[in-house]
C-alpha cells in the first residue's frame, strides 16, 4: 500500500533564502519591541489630538518628489511609473490635499509605516527599506505651532525612554546671510554645503575662487561657529543685516521663550535650505551618536502651511531598547485551562501538542523555556518527574 | 562587540589613521591639550588614554567610523574624505599632509582619455563628468601611474606630493581636481553633545595651525 503521503516528484531545490540587500528581516525580540515603540507613540500623538492616517506604499513616480531620484520604481499594468513610498512628508501632502481639502485646520495627522529608497546606502551603513513614525501639523504657522512640536517630539521621546537632546536651526538663515552677503547663483548653492559641513577650508577655498572680501569670509566662518546653547541667538542677531535674517533669529528667539525645557540651536544648519520654509530640528541621543528624530516647517504643495517631524524605528529602538520593559515569561501549558490561567496571571502560554514529556522537554529546554502549567498549577519544569504526569 | 569599559560621559573616542598621520595626529592632538602618546609598536587596535580612547584605523575607515558615531572625532586626509562621500563636519583643516589629486598623462600624450586608472573612482567620475571626457573608470589599489605607462589606461587620477615620481617616469599633471590635507572631522552629534570637550579641542587646534602658517 502506497503511504498516504509519498513524495511523488524528486523535491525541487528551495527558493533562495537571501533578501535584497539593504533589507532585512525583524526576528523576535526585536519585533515585539518595535511593536511596543510604535504603539506607545500612536498613543501618545492620538492624546496630543493627532489622527492616525495610513498611507499607500505605492504612488505615482513623480519628478518634481523630493526623493524622486532615488525611488524605486514600477511599471503599472496601464504603462504609469509606480514608485514605492520614499517619504512621508511628501505622501502626508498629496492625502491632504486629496481627502482635506477643506480642512478643518489646524490639522494634525500621525503616521507610521515603512520608506524604501532605491540608492545603495547600505554600504553607508544605511538600510533601503526602513520603518518611520511621525506626525504633521498642517493650516497654520507661527512660533506657537513651532513650539508645539518641539514639545511633542521631547515628549515622544520620553515616552519611549530615550535620553536625547532636542537642536533647531533655521535653514533659511544661512540663505539670508548668504544673500545679503551679495552672493546667489552656484556660489550660493556651494557655500550652503560648505557652511553645513562647517568646513572653514571649503568655505577659503570658495572664497578666493568666488573673489569674495575679507568680510565676506569672515561672516561665513562665523556661521560655522554659531552652534551650542541660547548664546548662539544673540550671536546670531549680531550677524544679522538683512530683514530676512532678522526675521528667522527673531522667531527662534520667540519659539525659545515658548518652550519649557533645554533646546541646542545650529543656526549654521543649512540642509535642504530649498526645502524648509522656516525652522527645522532634530534630536540627539546620548550615547549613540545619531539623530533618533527630525523635522521641520515646509510648504504644501498649494501653499498650505505644513510642520511635523518623523523618528527612525531602526534606530530609535537602539536608544530605547535598554529602557522597555521586558516580555512576559513564556510558559509551556499542558492543558487548555493551565494556558487560560497562565495567560490570566500575565504570562504567555504556549499549548503542548503532545504527550511525549521527553519531548516536550527538549523543546522547552531549547526555546528556554522554564515553567509548565496544568490547571491552576504552575511548576518548574525540574518537578516534573516528581508528579504524575496524567492524574 | 567588546564591552567598553565604563566611561564618564564626556569621554572622547577619536578615529585615527595607521601610520605617517598617526605621528603627526597624536603630536598635533597632544600639543592641543589631550593625554596621548604615540602607542608603542603593539598588536593593540585600541589604545586607552585618561579620558580619551584612540581607534587606530585605515584611513579610508575614518570617515565611516565617524560618520556612523562609534568614533566623535578623527583626523583624515580630504582626499579620502571626498571620496567617502561622508556626511561629516569638518572644522579645521590641520595643513599637514598636503597633497593634490591631479589627472596625470605621459608626457605630451594628447590622444583622447578612454580608460582612466585611479583609486578615487568617485572623485574621478565627478571629475571626468563635469568635464564632459566621456572615460570609463577603471579602480586600482596601488602604483597607480602603471597604467598609463603600460597603456592600461590613457589617463590616471592619483595623488601628487612632489612630483618626482612623475618626473622620474616621463609623467605630467595635466589637471588638478583639488589639493588635500589633513582634517579633523567631527560627527554631527557628537560635536553637540560633546561639545564642552569639543569645542574647544577645535580652537586649540586652529590656533596651533595659525601659529605653524
Amino acid at each position: 500500500m502506497r503511504p498516504v503521503s509519498s513524495p511523488a516528484r524528486p523535491p525541487s531545490p528551495p527558493p533562495s533564502a537571501f533578501i535584497p540587500e539593504g533589507t532585512r528581516d525583524v526576528l523576535p525580540p526585536e519585533w515585539e519591541q518595535r511593536e511596543a515603540l510604535r504603539t506607545r507613540l500612536s498613543a501618545l500623538f492620538s492624546a496630543w489630538g493627532y489622527r492616525g492616517v495610513e498611507l499607500p506604499a505605492l504612488e505615482y513616480a513623480d519628478a518634481q518628489h523630493p526623493q524622486d531620484a532615488r525611488a524605486f520604481k514600477l511599471i503599472d499594468s496601464g504603462g504609469q511609473v509606480l514608485a514605492l513610498r520614499s517619504e512621508f512628508t511628501t505622501a502626508m501632502g498629496r492625502l491632504v490635499r486629496a481627502r482635506f481639502a477643506g480642512g478643518p485646520f489646524p490639522l494634525r495627522l500621525h503616521y507610521s509605516g515603512r520608506l524604501w529608497l532605491r540608492a545603495l546606502t547600505s554600504e553607508l551603513g544605511r538600510l533601503r527599506e526602513f520603518g518611520q513614525t511621525g506626525v504633521e501639523l498642517i493650516g497654520i504657522e507661527g512660533a506657537r505651532a513651532d513650539a508645539e512640536l518641539l514639545h511633542l517630539a521631547a515628549a515622544a521621546l520620553e515616552q519611549v525612554g530615550v535620553n536625547a537632546q532636542l537642536e533647531v536651526g533655521f535653514p533659511g538663515f544661512v540663505d539670508a546671510v548668504l544673500e545679503d552677503a551679495g552672493l546667489h547663483g552656484p556660489a550660493r548653492n556651494a557655500l550652503h554645503g560648505a557652511v553645513d559641513r562647517k568646513s572653514g577650508a571649503d568655505i577659503d577655498l570658495l572664497s578666493r575662487q568666488h573673489g569674495l572680501s575679507g568680510a565676506v569670509t569672515h561672516t561665513l566662518h562665523a556661521l560655522t561657529d554659531l552652534y551650542g546653547g541660547p548664546e548662539v541667538l544673540d550671536a546670531a542677531a549680531r550677524l544679522s543685516q538683512g530683514v530676512r535674517a532678522r526675521a528667522a533669529v527673531d522667531h527662534l528667539t520667540e519659539v525659545s521663550k515658548l518652550y519649557e525645557g533645554n533646546l541646542l540651536y545650529d543656526l549654521g544648519a543649512s540642509r535642504r535650505y530649498d526645502y524648509y520654509t522656516g525652522l527645522t530640528f532634530r534630536a540627539y541621543a546620548a550615547g549613540l551618536n545619531q539623530p533618533v528624530l527630525g523635522g521641520g516647517r515646509y510648504t504644501l504643495d498649494g501653499g498650505l502651511p505644513g510642520a511635523g517631524f518623523a523618528m527612525g524605528l531602526e534606530r530609535l529602538l537602539r536608544a530605547a531598547a535598554p529602557q522597555l520593559p521586558p516580555q512576559p515569561e513564556v510558559v509551556l501549558a499542558l492543558d487548555n485551562a493551565g494556558a487560560k490561567a497562565a495567560r490570566e496571571a500575565g504570562l504567555y502560554a504556549e499549548l503542548a501538542w503532545t504527550d511525549d514529556l521527553n519531548e516536550l522537554r527538549l523543546y522547552s529546554e531549547a526555546r528556554g523555556i522554564r515553567r509548565w502549567s496544568r490547571g491552576a498549577k504552575l511548576f518548574d519544569m525540574a518537578e516534573l518527574s516528581d508528579m504524575q504526569v496524567n492524574p | 562587540m567588546t564591552p567598553a569599559p565604563t566611561r564618564s560621559p564626556d569621554h572622547l573616542t577619536l578615529a585615527l589613521p595607521k601610520g605617517r598621520i598617526l605621528e603627526e595626529a597624536i603630536s598635533l592632538l597632544s600639543r592641543a591639550g589631550l593625554p596621548l602618546t604615540l602607542p608603542e609598536k603593539s598588536r593593540a587596535l585600541r589604545h586607552e588614554f585618561p579620558g580619551v580612547t584612540v581607534l587606530e584605523l585605515r584611513n579610508q575607515d575614518v570617515p565611516v567610523y565617524v560618520d556612523l558615531g562609534v568614533a566623535d572625532a578623527g583626523i583624515v586626509g580630504k582626499d579620502v574624505l571626498i571620496e567617502s562621500g561622508r556626511e561629516v563636519y569638518e572644522p579645521v583643516d590641520l595643513r599637514f599632509a598636503a597633497c593634490r589629486l591631479s589627472l596625470i598623462r605621459e608626457v605630451g600624450d594628447t590622444t583622447p582619455i578612454v580608460r582612466v586608472g585611479t583609486k578615487y573612482p568617485g572623485a574621478a567620475r565627478a571629475y571626468l563628468n563635469a568635464r564632459g571626457i566621456p572615460a570609463e573608470v577603471v579602480k586600482l589599489s596601488g602604483n597607480i601611474e602603471l597604467a598609463a605607462l603600460t597603456g592600461l589606461a590613457e589617463a590616471v587620477i592619483d595623488l601628487v606630493q612632489t612630483g618626482s615620481t612623475l618626473r622620474a617616469n616621463n609623467l605630467e599633471e595635466v589637471d588638478v581636481l583639488f589639493e588635500s590635507s589633513a582634517r579633523l572631522i567631527v560627527n554631527r552629534a557628537a560635536l553637540k553633545l560633546r561639545r564642552e570637550r569639543l569645542r574647544p579641542l577645535i580652537e586649540r587646534l586652529r590656533e596651533l595651525v595659525a601659529e605653524q602658517n
